[in-house]
């Protein structure tokens, strides 16, 4: 059999569940030595699961991905309920490509950075698992009814990671994210049914619900029913607080995927259902969308500065830098596409990194209160190394992945031709308050986390030992891509840029042919910012 | 040969980050039998190969001529960015500066820092320093200058937060960071305006868009401004300035540099950029303004300092004041020999101060006192350093700043007496300084003052000769006047104001135990020059207060309104079902009035358009 015949996403995607059904074959046993005994085993198993599925995925891509081919790739699409022409189709195209590859990254790393759990190990990596598949399916389904059932399965996992395993204040925390996730996921359906059964066909496939022609006014509700559900996961401002509250309260590994991957998926749900099947509407959407990617900056950057717990500073800070996300969607460029894809893998890295360190910080200090903390960095040198690193990482430090994602969603912004310069100026100066307030919040979380003199209290009770060889290794795994991208970001965006290319010039298309025709339709064309954009051709 | 040290001259900021990065083992503690020391010798050794690199593609081109390497490095979409380094004769000369510095202070750490037990670290951030220093010298594209700016912004967080557990470092390492990445994120603005309107951002290329360059006045000015914050945050001139003399908590060896080139590498940048600058004539009314500002007030605040280290900060905000004026007047020649001298001189007085820093234990000019027969290397260091810093005998800076004041005697004779203003007041506390550390009667803390050792003396003594050479160096380098081109009047001038101040200095008189005037208005001159002209106190009561209560705002917003909405709707959907269960009584007439009500209302809506 020929390698490139292989359904190799199908494969992906069933391997990590199909070895998660052999966990509860683990042998369950009395005693303490026994039990700890079966978590190692465990989190072995899970860990060479992971990794191997990792290798599969590089794999798969390596030999039967081309980059130079805008289109799907890898596609596989099977018959499962041929009365509501439901199909088992998926592919992967430079949108998801790059998200995959992230997901196998952070997941694998996130299982091996679940070493301290000891608690119900075989549930733990069971979900763990679950989610690994749950995660690649959405980025790599291709029917809207799967991507659907394929969003709230990897829901279920989160709610009980979050249940079970999480902080003080865990149950308030996971029935809030479930119930924010499926309220706005409920949108989804509606949107996706109404968009299969329009026209003479009833489909759910994505390419085929692309080439239908919707009227402008379904569009623009279509958009804002995904909108909705997109806005929560991202998160968009004011829909957000859901975030801040499961942050909290998740385990460091939980945490790594909430930030690295999770939030990716409000991204690249936007950028593949908002842009690319509805551009007509999202032509009268985008400045609503840089508007509320400003607030998404300066809003929660700020917010972030207030904060006195940890964990809920650095879920602000990723709120925030998802707000370059939104802006790069909305720029009409190829640059801020490309600017914003690649702020999505990249706040993946530094957003996983950062919030495992702050959990390898709770493990020592076991408070996440920045005042009971401080000096620290005596006793842990190089935890206060690879934390320095990483927050500057996130404050788009030159030489690092967030700078170059950011800088091209900034030149993309300001020489886009779709919006007026006095708007692209505002939004520009408002850009770069935010990028000032960053590390203003981080280098003063620095400073109370680790400089001056030792708190007494804490290195009384507390064991301070510094990081270990495991999670220096899994810092260095994160910080190898993200300055690896920072230095040459070409690695990153030669895999996607045919696909934001064709993506970006089909837009512009749609967004001059609706200049053309219609110049002053829809209620919020009346108020000057929210003017569709106008594109000269 | 020439030719091969040209091609591989992108070596030469590798050199100083090679340093840094063979250096870690030592500094994050892999390796632990052989000690720090094998680390400080790696990085001596680079920072050797700069020096020796360099003043081989010196030679190289000064016959040739400039030479441009460019290297591509993005190019993302119709974003192309590239790594361009432009070999000018005057490039390469500030290299061999930075280079030469950077290894007499390397030497002179290895004595002042002998006992730390982050020595390696330390040496692994100066090589990052050194690296990206020369690279900004050398750089001949805006954006690589601006990135190597942010390196430089990152290296002196971590010089200054180097002794992390010290109080003040606390907030200096911040302070310093954030100072200047505010200063940085405006220049990052001017960048990608630039990058928009000229489409390239080598300098070669945007100084050719200069010339068809068809901006709006406010566009240019708003551009001028972007650009010129950024070098107004490196080189610590007002409004930015609070960071420098916070900094000087750092280790001695790095504010060496950081005093002398590493601030001259943003008045770098901004000479490199004035030919951008003067798009907009605002932005260069603006230049001699903050340069004006910083010079004459930082020279005052600095005499009413006591903290040795401070003091001569400020000195180094006034110095880049006067290059400032300099680029703002359009005469870039004298700003780089100014930037040049005051380097040399400036480096030599700080090598000094360290000196007496490491032997008291002290830098409060108060304690001082009586070292000039106990350190004779040191105290030679420090005069001859002051001497070359001030227009008072023929060393480094006067050339400097008599050719200053030779070109602005016509157009801007204001700006003639700012020049004399600020040579008489660093004249005045040099001497002053001078006095209370070298001259008088030991004190309780200066008794047992040995010379420091060698590794010291060394390069403090090799940088006085050439201090003291430095005018025949420029004689070589082309770099003096003929004799008739000499304006008698100007110098006249400027030696008069060198030796006014020497004069006030060392008479005013220097109580050491009580320095508080009686004379109640004399106070609070005192007090209002001591605390900087309360700038910091103005910070935090307006920006830092601002920002802090929109924070605070924001986040209560955030808990009790957003959050608050939604806890509303649930609080709302559990008390709607606990009170609907009431409803469920199982008395028949209950239910039937339910349905009554409900179809009324219902028949209510469908016949409302009837009505």
């Amino acid at each position: 059999m020929n390698i490139a015949d292989l359904p190799w996403l199908s494969i992906v995607i069933f391997f990590p569940l199909l070895a998660a059904l052999f966990i509860p074959f683990f042998p369950y046993e009395e005693g303490k030595v026994e039990q700890e005994k079966t978590a190692y085993r465990l989190r072995w198993y899970a860990l060479i699961v992971g990794l191997i599925d990792f290798v599969l995925i590089v794999i798969a891509f390596y030999y039967n991905y081309d980059f130079s081919n805008p289109g799907m790739q890898l596609v596989e699409s099977y018959t499962w309920v041929p009365q509501l022409d439901l199909k088992w189709s998926v592919g992967a195209d430079g949108l998801s490509m790059p998200l995959i590859l992230l997901t196998g990254f952070i997941t694998t790393l996130a299982i091996l950075a679940s070493w301290p759990v000891t608690l119900k190990p075989r549930l733990f990596y069971f979900l763990m698992l679950a989610m690994y598949a749950g995660q690649l399916g959405v980025f790599a389904v291709q029917d809207m009814l799967l991507f659907f059932l394929m969003w709230e399965l990897e829901l279920i996992p989160v709610y009980l990671l979050l249940s079970i395993w999480g902080g003080k204040r865990r149950l308030y925390a996971a029935t809030k994210f479930i119930l924010y996730t499926a309220g706005g996921s409920l949108f989804i359906l509606v949107a996706a049914l109404a968009m299969a059964f329009y026209g003479d066909t009833i489909t759910f496939d994505m390419s085929a619900l692309m080439a239908k022609d919707y009227p402008l006014k379904l569009q623009l509700l279509l958009y804002s029913a995904f909108l909705i559900a997109y806005a929560v996961k991202l998160p968009i401002f004011p829909l957000h607080t859901w975030l801040p509250d499961a942050h909290g309260e998740a385990t460091a590994p939980v945490h790594m995927l909430l930030a690295g991957i999770l939030l990716k998926m409000g991204g690249y749900a936007l950028i593949r259902m908002n842009v690319e099947m509805l551009p007509e509407a999202h032509a009268y959407f985008a400045p609503i969308l840089v508007i509320f990617g400003v607030i998404n900056i300066i809003y929660a950057a700020l917010t972030s500065w207030a904060q006195r717990n940890l964990k809920r500073k650095i879920a602000y800070s990723s709120i925030s830098h998802m707000g370059f996300v939104i802006i790069g969607i909305a720029s009409f460029t190829n640059l801020g596409l490309s600017g914003a894809v690649l702020q999505m893998v990249s706040h993946g890295l530094i957003g996983a990194s950062l919030f495992f360190l702050v959990g390898a910080t709770y493990d020592r200090t076991h408070t996440l209160i920045l005042s009971e903390m401080g000096g620290v960095g005596k006793k842990m040198p190089k935890i206060f190394a690879m934390f320095t690193t990483c927050s500057l990482a996130s404050l788009a430090l030159p030489g690092m992945s967030g700078f170059v994602a950011e800088l091209m969603v900034f030149v993309g912004f300001a020489t886009s031709d779709a919006y007026s310069s006095t708007f692209k100026l505002l939004i520009v100066i408002l850009m770069a308050v935010g990028v000032i307030l960053t590390p203003i919040y981080l280098l003063s979380m620095l400073r109370e986390i680790f400089y001056g003199p030792e708190n007494k209290e804490l290195v009384e009770h507390e064991a301070l030992i510094d990081a270990e060889p495991r999670e220096v290794f899994i810092i260095a795994c994160l910080l190898i891509p993200i300055i690896g991208f920072g230095f040459y970001p070409k690695l990153l965006t030669q895999v996607y840029d045919a696909k934001t290319v064709a993506l970006t010039s089909r837009l512009r298309e749609e967004a001059i042919e609706l200049a053309d025709t219609s110049s002053p339709t829809g209620a919020l064309a009346a108020i000057q910012p929210f003017k569709a954009p106008s594109l000269s051709p | 040969m020439t030719q091969f040290f040209i091609q591989t001259s992108w070596l030469v900021p590798i050199y100083g980050f090679l340093g840094a990065v063979l250096a870690l083992p030592w500094s994050v503690g892999l390796v632990r039998q052989t000690g720090p020391r094998p680390a400080a010798y790696l990085n001596i050794l680079t920072t050797l190969l700069t020096l020796v690199h360099g003043s081989l593609i010196f030679r190289g081109i000064w016959n040739v001529g400039t030479q441009e390497v460019v290297y591509t490095w993005l190019q993302a979409a119709d974003l192309k960015l590239s790594f361009t380094f432009e070999l000018s004769v005057l490039n390469v000369g500030f290299l061999e500066l930075i280079a030469g510095l950077s290894l007499l202070a390397q030497i002179y750490a290895l004595g002042y820092l002998e006992k730390d037990w982050a020595l390696a670290r330390f040496f692994s951030l100066m090589g990052f320093f050194e690296g990206a220093m020369s690279g900004i010298v050398l750089s001949g594209s805006l954006f690589v200058s601006y990135f190597l700016l942010e390196m430089l912004t990152l290296s002196t967080y971590m010089l200054v937060g180097f002794w992390y557990a010290q109080p003040l470092v606390v907030t200096a390492a911040r302070d310093a960071f954030l100072t200047k990445r505010i200063g940085d994120v405006l220049l990052l603005m001017g960048v990608v305006s630039l990058s928009a309107f000229a489409g390239d951002l080598n300098f070669n290329h945007l100084y050719e868009w200069v010339k068809s360059a068809n901006l709006s006045p406010l566009t240019a000015a708003l551009l001028g401004l972007a650009l010129i914050a950024g070098p107004v945050g490196k080189c610590a001139q007002f409004p930015l300035h609070l960071w420098l003399d916070e900094a000087m908590e750092g280790p001695n060896p790095a504010s060496i540099m950081r005093n002398s080139v590493v601030v001259a590498c943003g008045a770098y940048v901004l000479i490199k950029l004035q030919p951008i600058v003067i798009l907009s004539p605002v932005a260069l009314s603006v230049l001699v303004a903050i340069g004006v500002i910083t010079s004459v007030g930082a020279s005052l605040v600095a005499i009413a300092q006591i903290d040795m280290k401070r003091t001569l900060s400020y000195s180094t905000s006034a110095y880049l004041g006067l290059v400032f004026i300099a680029v703002g007047t359009e005469w870039p020649g004298v700003a780089l020999i100014i930037l040049f001298t005051h380097a040399v001189a400036k480096a030599l007085i700080f090598m000094s101060v360290g000196s007496v820093i490491l032997t008291t234990n002290n830098q409060n000019l108060t304690e001082l006192g009586g070292l000039g027969s106990r350190m004779p290397a040191t105290t030679f260091a420090y005069g001859v350093g002051s001497l070359g810093m001030t227009g008072l005998l023929p060393l480094g800076c006067f050339w400097g700043l008599r050719l200053g004041i030779d070109f602005l005697w016509k157009d801007y004779p204001w700006l003639v007496g700012i020049f004399l203003l600020v040579n008489a007041l660093t004249a005045l506390n040099l001497v002053r300084i001078f006095r209370l550390v070298f001259l008088g009667e030991p004190q309780a803390k200066t008794y047992c003052t040995p010379e420091v050792s060698w590794p010291m003396a060394l390069p403090m003594i090799s940088l006085s000769v050439f201090t003291l050479l430095l005018p025949a160096v420029m004689y070589k380098l082309l770099l003096l006047p003929p004799w008739r081109y000499i304006n008698p009047v100007a110098m006249a001038l400027l030696i008069a104001s060198g030796i006014m101040g020497a004069l006030i200095g060392s008479k005013i008189s220097l109580q050491k135990t009580w320095s508080r005037p009686v004379q109640k208005p004399f106070r609070l001159l005192q007090d209002l020059l001591a605390y900087d002209f309360y700038t910091e106190k103005l910070y935090r009561f307006t920006v830092v207060f601002a920002v802090g209560s929109l924070a605070r705002l924001s986040s209560w917003f955030d808990r009790h309104i957003v959050d608050g909405a939604v806890n509303l709707v649930g609080f709302a959907s559990l008390f709607g079902g606990e009170s609907l269960k009431y409803s469920i009584s199982g008395q028949s007439q209950g239910y039937l009035l339910t349905i009554v009500i409900g179809v009324s209302l219902l028949s209510l809506l469908m016949t409302w358009s009837m009505w």
